[in-house]
């Protein structure tokens, strides 16, 4: 242990301007007459800034948009319509006397809650008890939002506390002239002169005509992303390996892309001393969902998506309604349900990349005033076209059901809403609605019914969660369910096909049925994807991999890939045949488990 | 006569060793420098790797304090660092030719870093207490110049500097590689280290007993025994090493030196603290690492005049290395009968006679034990499969017992039939393994690290990792079927026969 380690840091709230300065006085030393790289920017900015002055405009106007949300439109219709179309809704499940515990009937009340009855406290209740419930059993886990509180925590730490040094994972994002942008933990402001140290590290190297990517300094690994005048950094002791942090940094470039557009380089351009946070104001929560979701959502690094079990007749009738909308001039028409897809249908020739559906979907499932009314917010798709915003209309039918209907013009709203009514009705007509929260109970494949016999059991088309009835389900969980996962001592597993973009993950259940242990699952298959998929030398074939944890079997083929958890001690050749019956059941189930043929981008 | 070499493709690879305590003052970065290759390098592009490396250690330490800046990966350059003494980093730039194939595992690399720091440690003792005793820094510099250029000269080939890279994926440095010898000759090697520990007299003596290449102070002598005592190495050095070869060591030397006196190397370097451009045995620099320097006496014992000759006398100085382990200064004595070769450690402080002392132990050895180091040598040269003995057809492996530092291979040439792509991706893995490694390491827990890899790689051969026990085994299958059962029972069979079973499952 070197001995002055403490000297070098101890005057801790300076070191920063201690390593600045270290790389300062070498900067001035190899570069005497160029005094500072952003001064040299700053000159460049000039002559390229004259160009475009709307560009800043327009990112204001959409953070003011944003920050206000519907309230505008809302209030250009009025809040009576609102209360009518609610009534409506409700009046009219009354009426088909649904049964479903979960049907979309209460859906809007916590928004408009000054119009609540007698019964509708009952049922505001009961929906609260349904949370509670959902929460701890089938989907608790992985949607995360519910478990935190939305928003940064830790505001009054900055690099001085030790505290925030010891935090397992940092994200950050500056600009090129080091003003800090975002920071994870920790209040931007005090970060200054942290986020100028990080600044000086990547410009240092810049100016030796190279670029870093990643330093390693123990358990910590820093890894960098430069995206023109956005810098991003990720300082972080998990064991996740530097593919998939930086894969996490892209996805939070594209985040505040969807917020903002890429023309906001063009404010850079203009003046490099640009400061940022502003027209990121109040979107925090948007971020720390998305970076939550690392750890709890494979979306973010299988790029694909995932949809909601349902039966094919069930989403058929989705997809036909959705259908008939984009044929009116929506770009997009996704129905989802917390993030996953129920359907989902694009004009001719317009395709979705599913890293923009997960950065949409985490956009609007953290913004809490989505839920409470109607909205119609710009938003960009990164993938899709990461210069020009589309319109968002944006509408929850209940608590995990929502709609989005994309457009390219920004006055489409009252044309959208239309649509949305008439989804809507269908929807209600179709019962979909009250499907999908079925769906949402059951969950979707447990690796507790994964078929023994290679062939799917007597009768036709059995159906998955079929034959468990919805109070099994629940039973199951309350008692403490001593089971030990699947046959072969099978875990867990992810199937993801590559046509289709699409995976499916069986539920979590015993022994992965905590947080940690779902955190460190997918940290596992993290690890393994980067490893199967390497750039270089990938992707390979098959891989085995076992350590304290897990055995891991990833099997990797034109048509899809495998990722399977077993336990520790399972035998290779059983693990190995319940792979390929995994593989069978997803086949026997691919109608119910996967968005099949309707959607344009699966080409 | 300079080393005229204008090569400047050695900017490839810099490496440099630095003191943090040293040149706080601004002014005064120059100071920090101890060592730097290419020493031609402008002092302005020397002190931007130093500062850069510097500012990362101290920008790491605020969230990872017990272990800093370990490598940096840019696009074009990865920086390795090693910190070989507190404070005192020894930092190695190396250059991709291509970002995403990953020539070079950052640990073989580092490995390379230690092995010059231990052996300096060996011959010359720390870094640290050099400095002490001559704060000015000149005395160091000199001593690290010319040891690690004689080391780096191992490196080249033509004009370049070739580092391990992910040709030598299976292959350990710091490990030990033992001869697997029958019962009987086990048995005749035991009473011969018998017969020499006896014959020094009552003076405590270690011994080393080397055949051909193979055999933390061990390691060091068995690295420094295998570079330049081994018959191997003194047939090399005279056949493909000659001195004209080391011409292109430095680049743009007009400035700098002669490595053959190194006292003159850049008096300007630091200005007027260094020596005077005269000032030639200012510092007797004592080059352990030289080539060429060893050879074989009339009684059978290796001499070098390295370290100098006795004054009045004819008599070379007998080497002396300080261990670690017992921090004691030792003779070192080599002894070589055809591929035999011996080495005798006898501490300073036993002899008190000096070189004549150190003779009559020699000879005393030599009376008592001729008979037996013959009949060893002849037992082990019978025994010996050559350089294929350690082949076994269809693997071509690593096995390393990390608690032993002793590690067994393929023969290179064997190693050298696989394809790169399959070399790769067994690169890549070793430095997952690495990782994994050194985190369990970190987070000290008290169960070793137990992992098994078994990847099909895209040209389907079977890159398999398996570390167990402190043991690993790392091997490369290129003609096996596709399955997996197929992988783990080669790794079964070759566990069963070769390692006792360590990597068997059950």
């Amino acid at each position: 242990m070197p001995s002055d380690t403490s000297s070098s840091i101890s005057g801790d709230d300076h070191s920063d301007q201690f390593i600045e300065d270290q790389l300062a006085s070498v900067t001035l030393a190899e570069y005497n007459d160029e005094p500072s790289g952003s001064a040299n920017r700053q000159a460049n900015g000039v002559v390229g800034g004259s160009v475009n002055q709307s560009a800043q405009l327009e990112i204001e106007e959409r953070v003011q948009s944003s920050s206000v949300e519907a309230e505008e439109v809302g209030q250009v219709r009025g809040p009576a319509e609102h209360a009518v179309v609610w009534g409506r809704t409700v009046s009219e499940l009354e009426m088909d006397g649904s049964s479903s515990p979960g049907s979309s009937g209460y859906a809007g009340e916590r928004g408009s809650s000054s119009a609540t009855t007698g019964s509708a406290i009952d049922e505001v209740v009961q929906q609260e008890i349904e949370e509670a419930r959902n929460d701890d059993t089938v989907e608790g886990i992985s949607d995360s939002q519910m478990s935190w509180p939305p928003g940064k925590q830790h505001v009054d730490e900055d690099d001085a506390s030790i505290s925030w040094r010891k935090r397992k994972k940092h994200f950050f994002i500056l600009s090129h002239s080091g003003k800090p942008i975002y920071s994870r933990y920790g209040d931007e402001h005090k970060l200054a002169g942290f986020s100028a140290t990080l600044q000086a590290i990547i410009s240092f190297v810049e100016n030796g005509g190279d670029r870093v990517k990643l330093v390693r300094a123990g358990k910590h690994k820093v890894v960098f992303l430069v995206k023109g005048p956005i810098y991003l950094v990720c300082i972080s002791c998990t064991e996740e390996p530097y593919e998939s942090l930086s894969g996490q940094l892209e996805l939070i470039y594209g985040q505040m892309i969807v917020i903002l557009t890429k023309s906001v380089n063009r404010c850079f351009e203009k003046n490099p001393k640009f400061d940022m946070t502003p027209l990121l104001g109040g979107t925090d929560v948007v971020f720390s969902s998305l970076i939550r979701s690392f750890n709890r959502n494979p979306a973010t690094f299988l790029h694909a998506y995932t949809c909601l079990p349902l039966s094919y007749a069930t989403r058929q009738a989705a997809g036909a309604i959705l259908q008939d909308v984009a044929d009116s001039g929506v770009l997009f028409a996704i129905l989802m349900c917390r993030h996953k897809v129920i359907s989902l249908v694009g004009a001719q020739k317009a395709s979705l990349h599913p890293d923009d559906m997960l950065l949409l979907a985490n956009f609007i499932m953290s913004s809490e005033s989505f839920r409470t009314s109607e909205s119609f917010s710009p938003v960009c798709l990164p993938r899709y076209n990461p210069l020009a915003f589309l319109y968002a209309y944006i509408h929850y039918f209940d608590n995990d059901t929502y709609l989005i209907l994309l457009t390219t013009s920004s006055d489409a709203f009252y044309h959208l809403k239309d649509c949305r009514i008439h989804i809507e009705m269908v929807l209600l007509k179709s019962n979909v609605l009250s499907e999908v929260q079925r769906s949402l109970l059951d969950g979707g494949m447990h690796v507790e019914d994964l078929p023994v016999d290679p062939f799917p059991r007597s009768g036709s088309s059995p159906h998955l969660g079929q034959h468990r009835l919805p109070t099994d389900s629940t039973e199951r969980l309350r008692e403490p369910y001593l089971g030990i996962g699947g046959p072969a001592g099978l875990w867990h597993f992810i199937y993801r096909s590559i046509y289709l973009d699409q995976y499916v993950s069986s539920e979590l259940s015993s022994p992965i049925n905590s947080p940690q242990q779902q955190k460190r699952l997918y940290r596992a298959y993290q690890k393994i994807y980067a490893s199967m998929h390497d750039k270089a030398i990938g992707p390979h074939k098959t891989q085995f991999r076992r350590d304290e944890n897990y055995v891991l079997l990833c099997w990797v083929t034109q048509d899809f890939e495998l990722y399977a958890a077993f336990d520790p001690l399972a035998d290779k050749a059983l693990a190995i045949k319940t792979c390929n019956r995994v593989c069978q059941w997803v086949k026997d189930f691919e109608n119910e488990i996967f968005l099949l043929g309707a959607s344009p981008f699966s080409w | 006569m300079g080393l005229s070499s204008t090569d400047t493709s050695n900017e490839a690879i810099q490496l440099c060793i630095f003191d943090l305590r040293r040149g706080q003052n601004e002014g005064q970065e120059l100071d920090k420098i101890l060592f730097f290759f290419p020493a031609g390098l402008p002092f302005s592009k020397q002190l931007s790797v130093i500062g850069l490396s510097e500012g990362l250690i101290t920008f790491t330490r605020i969230f990872s304090p017990e272990a800093a800046c370990e490598v940096i990966e840019a696009e074009r350059n990865s920086h390795v660092f090693y910190e070989a003494e507190p404070d005192i980093w020894m930092v190695m730039v190396v250059e991709k030719s291509n970002d995403s194939e990953p020539i070079y595992r950052d640990d073989a690399l580092r490995k390379v870093l230690k092995e010059i720091h231990s052996l300096f440690v060996m011959f010359h003792g720390s870094i640290r207490a050099m400095l002490e005793k001559e704060t000015g820094g000149g005395l160091i510099r000199r001593h690290l110049h010319s040891f690690i250029m004689d080391y780096l000269r191992d490196f080249f080939v033509g004009k370049k500097l070739l580092l391990p890279s992910f040709h030598d994926c299976l292959k350990e440095r710091g490990t030990v590689q033992m001869l697997t010898i029958g019962r009987e000759a086990a048995i005749e090697v035991q009473s011969l280290v018998r017969v020499l520990e006896s014959s020094a007299g009552n003076t405590p003596c270690y011994s080393l007993i080397l055949f051909q290449d193979l055999l933390d102070d061990t390691i060091n002598l068995f690295a420094y025994a295998v570079l330049r005592l081994t018959p191997h190495a003194l047939s090399s050095g005279a056949s493909s090493w000659s001195y004209l070869r080391k011409g292109n060591t430095a680049s743009n030397v007009a400035a700098e030196s002669n490595l053959a006196h190194p006292s003159s190397f850049s008096e300007s370097f630091y200005g007027p603290t260094d020596v005077p451009h005269a000032g030639e045995n200012q510092y007797h620099v004592v080059r352990p690492l030289q080539h060429d320097k060893w050879s074989k006496g009339k009684d059978g014992y290796l001499v070098t005049d390295i370290w100098g000759a006795e004054i009045g006398t004819w008599t070379y100085v007998t080497p002396t290395v300080w261990l670690r382990q017992t921090e004691e200064r030792m003779y070192l004595c080599a002894y070589q009968h055809r591929s035999l070769t011996l080495i005798l450690l006898v501490p300073v402080s036993s002899i008190l006679t000096g070189e004549q002392g150190v003779s009559m132990v020699k000879r005393q050895v030599i009376e008592n034990a001729s008979l037996k180091i013959l009949k060893v040598e002849e037992k082990l040269t019978k025994g010996w499969g050559g350089e294929n003995a350690y082949h076994v057809s269809g693997y071509r492996y690593l096995l390393v017992d990390g608690d032993r530092n002793v590690s067994r291979t393929s023969p290179a040439a064997k190693v050298a039939t696989l394809t790169k792509d399959s070399l790769l991706a067994m690169n890549k893995v070793r430095q997952e393994v690495e990782l994994e490694k050194s985190r369990a390491k970190l987070d000290n827990s008290a169960c070793e690290k137990d992992l098994e890899i078994c990847i099909r790689a895209k040209n389907n051969a079977w890159v398999i990792a398996r570390v167990t026990r402190g043991k690993e085994l790392y091997m490369v299958l290129e003609k096996g079927n596709e399955t997996l059962l197929y992988a783990s029972d080669a790794v079964e069979k070759f566990s069963n026969r070769y390692c006792n079973g360590a990597f068997s499952l059950d």
